[in-house]
């Protein structure tokens, strides 16, 4: 696209805004919710959404930017470009030297980093709450005018190239992970990984383009958390971002098909050293409504704490394995629960798998008691808690809501959703997802 | 409202004829002129002020430290209750190094009635958590519940504490994990440099009881724990830590109440007095066969947390290494190409403490990155720092010091610290006050007394990369990653 195209296209977005909508949307007042914090939501003419939640309990301001810029974004080929373009915004914009956003937040002692999920793209500073504006400037600069150069492109690429290649020689199942992903997840998009040797391919043009396409205001959310006056930040906001032009209206990401619908699939990755080990997953898709609260909890029951059913089972009881996690991963339209295990011997690996999936089928067969039901509940009710103890914590909740297209109204019911489950309901959700077509299992070793 | 409805893909074609036309094109707007510099901060920065800490003392001697946290109504927060023992990883006999560790560790695995799985149970029942952290001076057992519970959550770390059973089975597989954990740590070349670094500064001092390795772990038994559990987890040596929604007075009465029939006076205990600096040319290298960069360290003994020399040293090792912007970094890592990263650390002891320069070093680079860290902390040494490094370093600190305290983690860090070693109110919530009063004089005077004596230096690397890249240095003293000394390397030798 020329430049007198690119401005008709952005003259145009902005008349179809006008159209829509010729004013911000007033902020609604706090809302009084079962959470235990208060946010104001509303959005910009350009479509930025923002999120404000007041903290005064230290004199500091969290300031996150979500885009919808995640590895769902990437076409075929272009394995790493959400990566590279999240490290990309950080060398420099119209206004703002390259690294000098990281100086500027250090400067007057803030932190600062950035993520790249499926969805989105991540972005923060936490700084003293008197240095808001800076964090607004320089987010809005990089929002509006960032600058890849050919050069920016060559020495960011070549540096995450190259951390890559030390972390895959400091860690001999990082590899695995990925081939993992892909095995669980056989979608073109969802089972790709986050980072790819191929980005040293990619053209200056397909990179541009992403930028243009995806790090605009409409896709886009911006939140606000800690120490602030309400009044003053929607100024402050208002300055830095109305006058950004939005792009093209982006459509949600496709949801997954999922090529392969079979039995469990189990391969052989071969390790140059380290132990014997699997990984285990299981896919939840499609899901009802409201059937993630089952699949919280569970998460629960079987990996957190040192009782929990698998722990206790694999490290204790059997000792058939040294080391066992693993996680709940909520992603667009599809969940799984991912399990990751280091057998003691390569012989137990077998009977480690055989554990894990009798546990599930003792689930499956006898409901919780009471006290082990009432367990999982308060440990998850204490791990939400401390989620949002921090003005981070409280930002990046709120942000993940936003793209994973939940009612911010309803949040305050999330966790009672979940404390509301009973053994029944584990029982019947264990039943109906917990099947041989829904599971990949990846064995690896030194032979 | 959610951002989906932003996006719909059905309205924008007609959108964008509508658009089409009513919109002319014209000329890109100019950049506002907002944009071209960085804003000024609010004009007023918002004061650091934390809860405060009430003490309390019970009859049988212990010490109750309550912090009321009300950021969150009462059933929707954590509780923090921590045991503090003012017993350390020094405090473990000389033939034992590591008891203090273990003894910590065998803390919840079990009473004379009740089973350690009994009492995970418990602990996870009030969505708890429960752990152990042993430091140089003291020993911290921390239990978090959901502060509805918090009653169950003193009943419990009373159970677990004043009722601990030592026996066999649970000390094989504390003794298995503490074994694999230190084993494993040894291929970390930055663990490598720090115990290094340790054990040459502290060589005759308690305070090198912490670089024990795993092979000393074996010898602990269940009498020498029961030994050390006796003599130094007392009323008259420990303290409670009460963080939570609830006031001072009632924590105090509920933990008497838990705890009042504790018994036990402290133990005749003398702090250790700070060893002197080194003040020799002194090379240490530590292989580390699997290593992919050197890492290098620089460091030597520095005050203890009281005394008027602690925040002006802060910004000291600030200026010289605190980030990304500091000398360090930009000389070693921008300026010359030597380091991945090169920053400063202090730690402080019950006595003392020490500083030291860490560093992420390319192999053929050492010497000329040893040589180049030197003079940064020689410089400092004999040239003052700016006014504006100084202006700088004390307003990076100002604004980093909240964000310690963001986290439950990093608030009951500090709560800890504060309440086991005695620090005063300038060492809780007064550290922006007193960073304000350090001055250019200050930071000259801390920097001449800490930084003149020679450092200690210690590399850590592949054996194969000392003859190439060591060469040039005069004398290395070689270690295995254990710690033992196997030579002395000369220069010039087995080039």
């Amino acid at each position: 696209m020329n430049k007198a195209s690119k401005a008709l296209a952005v003259l145009a977005v902005l008349s179809f805004t006008t159209l829509r909508g010729a004013w911000p949307q007033e902020p609604q007042p706090p809302a009084a919710s079962g959470l235990p914090f208060s946010f104001q939501d509303y959005r910009l003419r350009n479509g930025l959404r923002v999120i404000l939640s007041e903290d005064s309990r230290l004199p500091l301001v969290t300031v996150a930017v979500g885009y919808g810029a995640g590895t769902l974004r990437e076409k075929p080929g272009q394995e790493g470009l959400a990566y590279l373009l999240e490290n990309l915004m950080f060398q420099g914009s119209d206004n703002v030297s390259p690294l000098q956003h990281v100086a500027f937040i250090q400067k007057v002692g803030g932190e600062l980093n950035a993520t790249t999920a499926s969805d989105k793209a991540f972005f923060y500073e936490t700084l003293p709450s008197n240095q808001l504006p800076l964090a607004l400037w320089l987010e809005s600069d990089r929002m509006k005018s960032l600058l890849i150069t050919r050069d920016a492109i060559e020495r960011t690429r070549s540096d995450l190239v190259r951390e890559y290649e030390e972390r895959a020689a400091a860690d001999p199942y990082l590899e695995t992970f990925s081939q993992f992903d892909e095995l669980l997840l056989p979608d073109p998009l969802y089972g790709r990984p986050l980072m790819s040797p191929g980005i040293l391919e990619l053209g200056e043009a397909d990179i541009v383009d992403f930028y243009h396409t995806y790090y605009v205001p409409n896709n886009a959310v911006l939140c606000i958390v800690g120490e602030f006056d309400p009044a003053r930040t929607r100024e402050l906001v208002a300055r830095y971002f109305d006058s950004i032009p939005p792009g093209q209206d982006i459509p949600y990401p496709a949801r997954p098909v999922f090529r392969r619908e079979a039995d469990a699939v189990v391969r052989y990755s071969r390790l140059a050293s380290a132990g014997a080990g699997f990984h285990m997953g299981f896919r939840f898709f499609p899901m009802m409504p409201g059937e993630i609260n089952a699949l919280r909890l569970l998460e629960g029951v079987l990996l957190d704490g040192e009782t929990s059913r698998l722990r206790n089972r694999l490290l204790r009881r059997d000792l058939t394995a040294g080391y066992l996690t693993g996680a709940l991963d909520e992603r667009p339209s599809v969940a799984t629960l991912r399990l990751f295990c280091l057998a003691t011997n390569a012989i137990l690996v077998a009977r480690s798998e055989r554990a894990i999936l009798a546990e599930i089928d003792r689930i499956k067969a006898n409901p919780l008691s009471p006290d082990e039901l009432v367990k999982a509940k308060r440990r998850f009710k204490a791990a939400y808690l401390e989620r949002l103890a921090t003005s981070l914590g409280k930002a990046r909740f709120l942000v993940d809501a936003v793209f994973a297209g939940k009612d911010l109204g309803a949040l305050d019911g999330e966790m009672n959703g979940v404390l509301g489950v009973s053994a029944q309901a584990l029982a019947a959700f264990t039943a109906k997802y917990f099947t041989p077509q829904n599971r990949a299992v990846l064995e690896f070793g030194p032979q | 409202m959610s951002v989906g409805s932003g996006w719909s893909r059905t309205a924008w074609p007609a959108a964008l004829a509508l658009a089409g036309l009513v919109a002319l094109p014209g000329p890109a707007p100019a950049q506002e002129r907002f944009r071209r510099t960085p804003p000024l901060p609010d004009a007023q920065r918002m004061e650091l002020r934390l809860p405060p800490v009430e003490i309390f003392t019970m009859p049988n001697g212990l010490v109750v430290a309550s912090v009321r946290r009300t950021e969150s109504a009462p059933e929707s927060s954590m509780a923090t209750l921590q045991l503090i023992i003012r017993a350390g990883e020094a405090d473990s006999p000389a033939d034992r190094p590591g008891l203090a560790t273990v003894t910590a560790r065998m803390i919840g695995k079990g009473t004379k009635m009740l089973s350690a799985e009994f009492l995970e149970n418990m602990v996870e029942s009030v969505g708890g958590e429960f752990s152990a952290s042993v430091f140089m001076d003291y020993t911290v057992l921390t239990l978090k519940v959901l502060n509805e519970y918090i009653d169950r959550g003193m009943f419990i770390l009373r159970l677990m504490a004043l009722e601990a059973a030592f026996s066999e089975r649970e000390l094989a597989a504390v003794r298995r994990t503490s074994f694999w954990r230190l084993y494993e740590s040894k291929k970390d070349p930055e663990v490598l440099g720090w115990r290094q670094l340790l054990r040459s500064l502290f060589e005759t001092h308690p305070y090198r009881m912490a670089t024990f390795n795993e092979d000393v772990i074996k010898y602990i038994t269940t009498r020498d724990v029961a030994a050390f559990y006796g003599r130094y987890y007392r009323p008259g040596n420990a303290a409670v830590i009460v963080s939570a929604n609830i006031d001072g007075p009632t924590a105090a009465q509920r933990i008497g109440g838990h705890f009042e029939a504790w018994a036990g006076s402290a133990p005749a205990r003398t702090a250790p007095l700070a060893p002197p600096q080194n003040d020799r040319e002194r090379v240490c290298f530590v292989e580390a066969p699997e290593a992919g960069a050197a890492a290098v360290f620089a460091g030597n003994i520095i005050m203890g947390s009281a005394g008027p020399d602690f925040y002006p040293f802060l910004v000291l090792k600030h200026i010289l290494g605190g980030t990304t912007q500091s000398r360090l970094f930009m000389n070693l890592r921008e300026a010359k190409g030597y380091a991945t990263f090169a920053f400063s650390e202090m730690e402080i002891f019950g006595s003392c403490g020490v500083y030291w320069v860490r560093a992420q070093v390319r192999p053929e680079s050492v010497v000329p990155a040893v040589r180049e860290i030197l003079g940064e902390i020689g410089a400092l040494a004999v040239v003052p720092a700016v006014p504006s490094e100084i202006e700088e370093a004390k307003s990076y600190l100002v604004g980093s010091l909240p964000l310690r305290f963001q986290s439950r983690e990093g608030f009951d860090d500090w709560l800890a610290r504060y309440v086991a070693l005695g620090l005063d109110q300038a060492q809780w919530d007064r550290g922006p006050e007193e960073l304000k009063r350090v001055d250019a004089e200050k930071v000259r005077e801390v920097a001449r007394k800490y930084l003149s004596a020679k450092p200690v230096v210690v590399i850590v690397g592949r054996p194969e990369w000392l003859g190439p890249y060591l060469g040039d240095l005069e004398a290395v003293e070689v270690y295995d990653s254990g710690g033992q000394l196997k030579h002395i390397r000369r220069k010039g030798e087995g080039r």
